[in-house]
């Protein structure tokens, strides 16, 4: 069997009911994953944790999800970040990728969606690794 | 003549009041604006009727958003028809502030206090109402009405009665003052004062008008039971009881009570509310103690031969040993609940037939019954039953299937208090999750399980409600195989049908090749949440019965094989969804949003008053917009740029045509419109079918002249027909545009087009909905009309008899040849419903219209993509 590290996921949304929802599945999946409703504790996490995948909301009190996902990009570049928000327009999304956002995905969204998002980030690192 | 008369002058002055207002370019772009809105209305109604099924994450901001823009669009649409008709309608103003101040409540967490009774009958009780009637209500409330299993019958005392109960014996102050702060260091101190309030709570006197209430119930109970005296067993129910805190054993129950002392008895319970141990709880779970609320169930006490408890899962044992565990003894059920007397305990196959594991039998020498003047004694057991098994095989495979049928409801393992009546019938008295934890290695486990399993497919259709189903498939073929499936089994079947419905309570799955996210039977899978996914397409196909499968309809993936762990891993991991703040928020936002009661134009309903939902509001407003312009054809009158003609075609289809901007080239005086005036792109296209396809001929339904022209009404003279018998028909075109909207009957259908080359802004949406018969036919004709939709390129909803077609982003040959497939299927169905008295007629159709259809009018050179459409026309 394919005993390869399971990829890290940290997911960061101020609504506890999208974190409760997508850990679960996540896990089932085969995913190690850390889940956060504080933009904060997520930054303090991120310094100490380095992460394969970051799944955040945008709009969010304290540290906004677009300072969020610049830290991110900027301490640990080849952690993936997706967007998840109830707020898309045209604008968020073609800033989310200037910034180097993997992908963008607006709420509510299938679980299949997020779930297809990561295993595109896996993919895209095993095609790298060869 | 009077009448005539009368008519007349009704039409004058109608046109006088109305006419000089507003031009006409003003009423079409309204009435443009209508159809748009109304568009989106519905869908952002399915697409929050979809979030429900458990397929989508969506979060509070979504649940808040989607209801403002409800609300804000309904407002616009009113608008424009108040512009349209002259502001004929303002009521519908007060109707949508009514829905809307009782949304916002919601929205707020408060429902408004005119919604919350004092009492509750359990028929009535469900878990929207948890904060209401209390967890352990909530519960019994869904295993009486939803799964239709027997409950003692009863009502509840809701929390509002207990606020009411404490204000008014000026104990909430004494809560707020004497109690808090929580932080209370001195035990003793606490202790006292808890007492004190206790030794208060039961010497206040119950409001009034709450005795009134709650004797006033009893009364109907006793009417009801033709019994003199009623005994009840007054219960517990306080708020979050139940519920993933059991509150276990803190709170009092009383048994037994005589009905004049329910009253007493409910202070006691209340009473209980304030017990150290109870105080303790609910600091240490983390309740607010503004959250503290006691609601009480006053129950019928039933007649127990035998009584116990069942765990559907041991508690003991890992959690995947396949065994769940009775406890039972003679009488009523304390003895079991308390765990101080020795009982009899049993461990039984989880897998159907429920195999007995393990029996431990031991003497009972007294059991506890009910008093004949109420209260319980201890009464000594014959020496034949003392060693006796107080259960038989039989009654423990009827404990652990229905026990089964509780844990896959409610998702959680269960803990259940049953007992078997005199008449033998088995009781539920109650049910609570059972906490069960899994181990970190456990959770592992999963992962690796899950990737070494034989997958069958990996998301494929649509999620109607998610969930686990492990069991082995059945195969529904036929109507005589609905019969035959057995309980436990995960149903396959060509198409989602409400037929299937009726099979729900029982099995553990459902599959379907086709089939509909928002339809019938989707709505009754959520009611009993059994995990369920549609539109697989191949579903039939790859599976058989007897196959044993694993359904993850959370992951959306089928496994070959059992994989119990994924059960498991559900029933004591996942969040409960359906328990959730936000689903429970959104279902009871949706009751006022989507039921649809206005279904009859001519019904004396039909009014801004009988709009009870925001779908009422939109379908009246549609279909008056409708009206009022025909309305306008009646009036006639040559007004200024007014063209609204009759359109003479060979078919009795009595269309009304409004030339909004180059669709037609008749004379300015013509008052008739043949079929060459027309010039409109879509609609020359869809007349085509109407007329060329010759269909209309070919309807195979027979009908009398009479009933025809009931049904079509073509008028000869339109001025001499009162508008309501001639049926709403009519089109507004230009050059590129067509907007047709046909209600024959009760049939309503409408058809929105743009056709021009530029490929981008070519659409057609097509919507029908209604029927004279019977349910069934009528989503047997929706399913004729979807299918034929689906397999010409159309992106297909269903949601019971309502259709609704869409196709995007085609060619203009495309576009012209599926009007006029579109016009051939309205002359084919106007009356087809009467005849699908069977789904074979409905494939027969299907494959006749097809038939028919093709050997008319081929395809166009550039041809669409073959088959299905799904995801093509977005």
């Amino acid at each position: 069997m394919d005993k390869q590290p399971k990829m890290r996921v940290l997911i960061l949304d101020d609504e506890p009911i999208v974190c409760k929802r997508m850990k679960p599945s996540f896990e089932k999946a085969g995913y190690e994953v850390e889940t956060f409703t504080d933009s904060t504790l997520a930054l303090e996490r991120i310094r100490e944790q380095d992460f394969d995948v970051v799944i955040t909301d945008l709009k969010m009190e304290k540290i906004d999800g677009m300072r969020f996902l610049s830290e991110v990009k900027k301490r640990t570049p080849t952690t993936e970040v997706i967007v998840i928000t109830g707020f898309a327009t045209m604008e968020t999304a073609k800033e989310s990728f200037q910034k180097g956002v993997f992908d963008f995905v607006a709420k509510p969204f299938k679980m299949s969606e997020i779930l297809d998002a990561v295993r595109r980030v896996e993919e895209k690192r095993r095609a790298a690794r060869l | 003549m009077n009448g005539l008369w009368a008519r007349i002058c009704g039409t004058f002055s109608r046109w006088r009041r109305r006419e000089p207002r507003v031009p006409l370019a003003r009423i079409l772009k309204c009435f443009r604006s209508i159809l748009a809105r109304n568009s989106e209305i519905l869908d952002l109604m399915a697409t929050m009727g979809k979030a429900l099924s458990g397929d989508y994450v969506f979060d509070s901001h979504f649940v808040h958003s989607s209801c403002q823009r409800l609300i804000d669009l309904t407002q616009s649409l009113i608008h424009d028809l108040n512009i349209l008709s002259g502001q004929k309608y303002v009521d519908l103003y007060a109707s949508l502030e009514g829905i809307r101040r009782r949304l916002d409540a919601i929205l707020a967490g408060q429902p408004s206090i005119g919604d919350i009774p004092y009492t509750l009958f359990y028929e009535d009780c469900n878990r929207d109402w948890i904060d209401e009637v209390g967890g352990k209500n909530a519960n019994l409330g869904e295993v009486r009405n939803v799964l239709a299993l027997p409950t003692p019958d009863g009502f509840v005392i809701t929390t509002r009665a207990y606020h009411e109960f404490m204000a008014s014996a000026g104990l909430s102050d004494f809560l707020t003052q004497q109690l808090n702060p929580w932080e209370t260091q001195d035990t003793q101190a606490l202790e006292q004062r808890l007492r004190d309030l206790q030794r208060r709570i039961e010497a206040s006197s119950i409001p009034e008008k709450l005795a009134r209430e709650i004797y006033h119930r009893i009364e109907t109970l006793g009417r009801k039971y033709r019994r003199e005296t009623l005994f009840f067993a007054v219960r517990s129910s306080a708020s979050g009881e139940d519920t993933e805190h059991s509150f276990a054993g803190l709170h009092r129950s009383l048994l037994n009570v005589p009905e004049t002392e329910v009253l007493q008895a409910y202070r006691q319970v209340v009473a209980s509310l304030f017990t150290l141990q109870a105080w303790r709880y609910r600091r240490d779970k983390g309740f607010g103690e503004h959250e503290a609320a006691m609601a009480v169930g006053c129950q019928l006490m039933v007649d127990a031969v035998v009584s116990g408890v069942l765990y559907t899962v041991d508690p003991t044992a890992p959690p995947h040993s396949d065994a769940l565990t009775v406890s039972a003894t003679w009488g009523l059920g304390p003895p079991v609940v308390e765990g101080n007397r020795k009982v009899d305990r049993f461990r039984v196959s989880r897998d159907p037939p429920h195999a007995l594991l393990q029996m431990h039998v031991v003497p009972k020498t007294a059991s506890l019954i009910s008093q004949r003047d109420g209260g319980t004694q201890w009464v000594d057991v014959s020496e034949v039953d003392q060693s006796r098994s107080c259960l038989n095989s039989q009654q423990l495979n009827l404990l652990a299937s229905t026990g089964l049928l509780l844990e896959r409801y409610f998702k959680r393992p269960q803990d259940i208090e049953w007992a078997f009546d005199t008449s033998g019938q088995l009781i539920i008295l109650q049910t609570r999750p059972l906490q069960i934890n899994l181990s970190d290695s456990d959770i592992c486990r999963i992962s690796d399980i899950t990737a070494s399993a034989p997958v069958l497919w990996s998301g494929r259709g649509d999620v109607v409600q998610r969930g686990i189903a492990v069991g082995k498939a059945f195969v529904v073929q036929s109507d005589e195989d609905l019969k035959r499936v057995p309980a436990d089994a995960i149903v396959v079947a060509r198409e989602s049908s409400p037929r299937l419905a009726a099979l729900f309570r029982h099995v553990r799955g459902v599959i379907t090749d086709v089939g509909s996210p928002l339809g019938h039977m989707a709505t009754v899978a959520r009611e009993f949440r059994v995990p369920t996914v549609v539109n697989t397409e191949i579903a039939t196909q790859l599976i058989h019965t007897g196959d044993p499968l694993t359904l993850d309809a959370t992951q959306n993936v089928l496994y070959r094989g059992y994989i119990k762990e994924l059960s498991y891993h559900e029933l004591t991991y996942e969040e409960v969804f359906e328990e959730t703040y936000e689903y429970r928020l959104l279902r009871r936002l949706l009751r006022l949003i989507t039921p649809l009661h206005l279904v009859d134009p001519k019904g004396t309903d039909f009014t801004p008053a009988g709009c009870r939902t925001l779908h009422d509001i939109v379908r009246f407003v549609h279909e008056r917009a409708v009206a009022e312009l025909v309305g306008m054809n009646l009036a006639s009158f040559h007004t200024s740029g007014c063209q609204i003609r009759l359109l003479e075609i060979p078919v009795p289809l009595d269309l009304r045509v409004i030339d909004a901007d180059g669709g037609t080239v008749a004379s300015p005086d013509a008052r008739t419109l043949r079929l060459q005036d027309v010039t409109s792109i879509p609609m020359r296209a869809f007349l085509a079918g109407v007329v060329e396809s010759n269909l209309w001929e070919r309807t195979p339904v027979a009908m009398d002249f009479k009933s025809f022209l009931a049904s079509m009404s073509r008028t000869f003279d339109t001025h001499r027909v009162p508008l309501e018998e001639v049926g709403l028909n009519l089109a507004v075109v230009s050059s590129n545009y067509m907007n047709i909207n046909l209600r024959i009957g009760y049939h309503f259908n409408i058809i929105d087009a743009y056709v021009d080359d530029r490929i981008d802004d070519n659409y057609i949406y097509f919507r029908f909905i209604g029927g004279v018969t019977d349910l069934t036919r009528r989503s047997r004709r929706a399913r004729l009309i979807g299918e034929i939709l689906d397999r010409t390129g159309f992106r297909v909803e269903i949601r019971g008899d309502l259709v609704v077609g869409r196709m995007k982003k085609r060619p203009r040959s495309t576009m012209e040849h599926n009007l006029g497939m579109l016009g051939a299927l309205v002359a084919y169905t106007r009356q087809l419903d009467v005849q699908m008295i069977s789904d074979e007629e409905v494939v027969r159709h299907v494959e006749r219209f097809m038939e028919l259809f093709r050997s008319l009018w081929p395809r166009p050179q550039a041809a669409e993509p073959q088959g299905g459409s799904h995801g093509q026309a977005t």
